[in-house]
């Protein structure tokens, strides 16, 4: 009797766990259906499409196999492509560093509590809400080689008159420029809501046992703000990596290619060379490069950011 | 006899009645049959916003049963990704678009565009009003693939007030262009007060006509290969850069050069620059000083290339989409309207019956600076077309100019331009 009230609960146990299985998956299904046909969807016929010759205007096109590969790997894309991909990551380390150095400094200076310093913060903070177009077009004034504002600075100086974003040795800075004063403060932002999460028992203990501003810094600021400096990490190597906006307005991915990121090159072989086909492969490769560097921080920052609990 | 006679007048007049019958019954397949609201997507920036209100209004109260809404989309540039990205979805084309004349051919063979010519003939559109370059530059593969609209060629606006003052003669062939840069710049211990001229780098289409005029094959005939990597085409290119490194002419080059190049010119800081047609209006407008045009200087041959947009139909519209878009394009490229669009921006009139009549000497009075280009509407031809024209222009823009404003073997980067080039064109 006994056993069998135990096999009738088990079953109304299962079927509960069933019920609350279907309503979970309920829940989830408009999210997992917006993924499927916006996310998921689009990346498989991406990965197909790399298979075909199609323009994106033709109605009719075969499949070509391995050719689209082939010459990204092994025909003319290939040294493109490897130009594309330095370009691509040094102008993610760059914005990596502005973004954690520069926040992080600004963050501790701008750490005070007065209406001074609150008017700081909005100021450098304010530019993350300005559009990158409006803003590129402003800079490309500034750093016009013969009309713009920073080159007479310069000439008051005695200075050489540079042209920023004529130059491939200069223009890759030059947006950079542009994407430091933006991102800074954003990353000022983010660290000083986790500074304000600290704490000030650390603080005072630390210096109760003579540790200087500088060790205070080193010892306990810099380790608890690490889950703070993963997510900036994360967050800014992916955007950076999908630069588009500051370089199609300021430079079209020139001069020469010098500031042919990725994702600029993407749409130039797309929109521009009428090359969908030749574009959906090296947004694939890109998208598997992407994928495997996420995972990889991802699995190094577990071992080494510290969490205050 | 009389009898034989007779059915032969008979049998004729069957047959033209029957003609007749069929194009009627022809042209009625192109009415518009039902109130229709239809988008026009253009590149008429704001400035011409008044203007485009006018003709549209204009259209539509004499087609009350179409309503037109004319969108700005941009750029070429822009208009060309939106037009890609509706043509791909199929959905959201507009009825009537413009294009930039280059890409007509990558359209005309991907099949965007309605062709045309069954729309001309049954309505009896007079298409042969235009000059044969116009029609070749909107067509693809012998068919009527757009309508000639906006229409430009590449010319040399110089400061025509410091010309009469300095006496300064305006080069007819390449051959008096090294007088002309060493007369119209001044250069002093290697630094430039005034560009003799400013090459535009940053378009080939501002430059090709000089290789083009040297007898370069830019696209050979097997539409495989190019001639940019021969002599021919090194010599001009070297010619090129000996003026720039002279310093008697400069290499405009980037995003903002034409903003650059135009500023300079109104500054006096060049006595000319090298650009189209279409902004005539802006310069005479913006320029203290009298604006001329001179047709650019040739050698073996002294063309010039048809520039600005043409308009076109989507061929994925419903039919009865496609009859107001041909009712639009008829009318925006009609006698009238064409002559409009002439005098109120720096766009060419197209057609014969305007160019070659007392229209055009009225419209000469108005602009005499276009007696320059009246006076060689024969030598404006239609652009290459080739669909990885695009392709090749971007190859040969970055290679000259990295050898022009760097510096280099000019002979090296033409040699690898053409390599390049070779390769999209086969592929």
């Amino acid at each position: 009797m006994k056993a069998n009230g135990n096999a009738i609960t088990g079953r109304r146990g299962a079927s509960h766990r069933k019920r609350e299985k279907a309503k979970d998956f309920l829940c989830v299904a408009p999210a997992l259906a917006f993924f499927a046909v916006f996310v998921y969807y689009p990346l498989v016929d991406l990965f197909r499409i790399g298979f075909t010759n199609w323009n994106l205007i033709r109605d009719d096109y075969k499949y070509v196999g391995l050719k689209n590969y082939k010459w990204l790997f092994k025909g003319s894309g290939f040294d493109t492509w490897l130009a594309s991909l330095k370009v691509t990551f040094s102008y993610t380390f760059w914005e990596i560093v502005i973004t954690l150095a520069g926040g992080m400094l600004l963050a501790a200076l701008f750490n005070r509590e007065s209406k001074a310093f609150s008017a700081m913060r909005s100021i450098v903070f304010m530019p993350k809400y300005i559009a990158i177009s409006t803003s590129a077009i402003v800079f490309m004034w500034i750093l016009n080689d013969q009309y713009g504002f920073l080159n007479f600075v310069m000439g008051i100086f005695g200075k050489e008159p540079v042209a920023w974003l004529n130059s491939e040795r200069t223009a890759l800075t030059s947006v950079l420029i542009l994407t430091g004063w933006r991102v800074v403060g954003y990353g000022m932002m983010i660290y000083l809501s986790a500074m304000k999460g600290i704490s000030k028992d650390y603080y005072e203990a630390a210096e109760l046992d003579g540790a200087n501003a500088f060790l205070r810094f080193r010892h306990i600021t810099l380790p608890l703000l690490s889950p703070t400096t993963l997510f900036l990490f994360v967050t800014t190597f992916i955007a950076s990596m999908k630069v588009f906006q500051s370089i199609d307005v300021m430079t079209s991915g020139g001069p020469y290619e010098s500031t042919n990121v990725m994702v600029y090159w993407i749409y130039d072989l797309a929109f521009v060379q009428f090359r969908v086909d030749r574009a959906a492969v090296v947004a694939s490769v890109f998208f598997v490069i992407l994928l495997a560097f996420t995972a990889a921080t991802m699995k190094i920052s577990n071992k080494s950011v510290h969490y205050e609990s | 006899m009389r009898m034989k006679s007779g059915i032969r007048f008979a049998v004729s007049a069957l047959l033209i009645g029957a003609a007749v019958c069929a194009n009627a019954q022809d042209a009625k397949k192109y009415e518009v049959t039902a109130p229709i609201k239809i988008e026009w997507w253009h590149a008429l920036e704001a400035q011409y916003a008044p203007l485009v209100e006018k003709v549209v209004a204009d259209f539509e109260r004499k087609n009350p049963m179409i309503d037109v809404e004319a969108i700005y989309q941009g750029s070429y540039k822009d208009l060309n990704e939106k037009l890609i990205a509706a043509q791909a979805a199929g959905t959201t084309l507009p009825a009537v678009t413009v294009a930039n004349t280059p890409y007509i051919a990558e359209y005309g063979a991907s099949g965007v565009c309605e062709v045309l010519d069954p729309y001309i003939k049954a309505t009896r559109f007079d298409i042969g009003d235009f000059g044969a370059g116009l029609r070749t530059a909107s067509s693809y593969d012998g068919k009527q693939v757009s309508l000639p609209f906006l229409i430009s060629t590449q010319i040399m606006f110089y400061n025509k007030d410091m010309a009469d003052a300095e006496k300064i003669k305006l080069p007819e062939t390449w051959a008096e262009m090294d007088a002309f840069m060493k007369k119209a710049s001044k250069v002093s211990d290697g630094a430039t007060q005034r560009y003799a001229t400013v090459f535009p780098g940053w378009d080939q289409w501002y430059y090709e006509t000089f290789f083009l005029n040297n007898g370069v094959k830019i696209v050979n005939k097997d539409g495989e290969t190019t001639d940019l990597g021969d002599a021919k085409a090194v010599a001009v290119a070297q010619k090129l850069k000996q003026w720039c490194d002279d310093k008697a002419a400069y290499w405009a080059y980037g995003k903002d050069a034409s903003g650059v190049m135009r500023q300079n010119f109104m500054d006096g800081k060049a006595f000319s620059v090298i650009h189209t047609t279409s902004l005539y209006n802006m310069y005479a407008t913006n320029c203290k000083f009298k604006v001329g045009m001179h047709y650019l200087p040739g050698n073996t041959s002294r063309d010039s290339e048809i520039g600005g947009c043409v308009l076109l139909i989507p061929r994925k519209n419903s039919q009865a989409v496609k009859n107001a878009g041909w009712q639009l394009i008829s009318y925006l490229t009609g006698k009238d309207v064409n002559m409009l669009w002439a005098r109120e921006t720096g766009y060419m009139p197209t057609r014969n019956s305007v160019t070659k009549t007392a229209e055009g000497k009225a419209f000469l009075a108005e602009k005499p600076a276009f007696k320059a280009v009246f006076d060689n509407l024969d030598h404006i031809n239609p652009r290459i077309q080739h669909p990885a024209y695009t392709a090749l222009s971007k190859v040969w823009m970055q290679e000259l100019a990295k050898v022009i404003i760097e510096g280099g073997d000019v002979k090296a980067a033409m040699k690898k331009a053409a390599t390049l080039i070779d390769e999209a064109l086969q592929d």
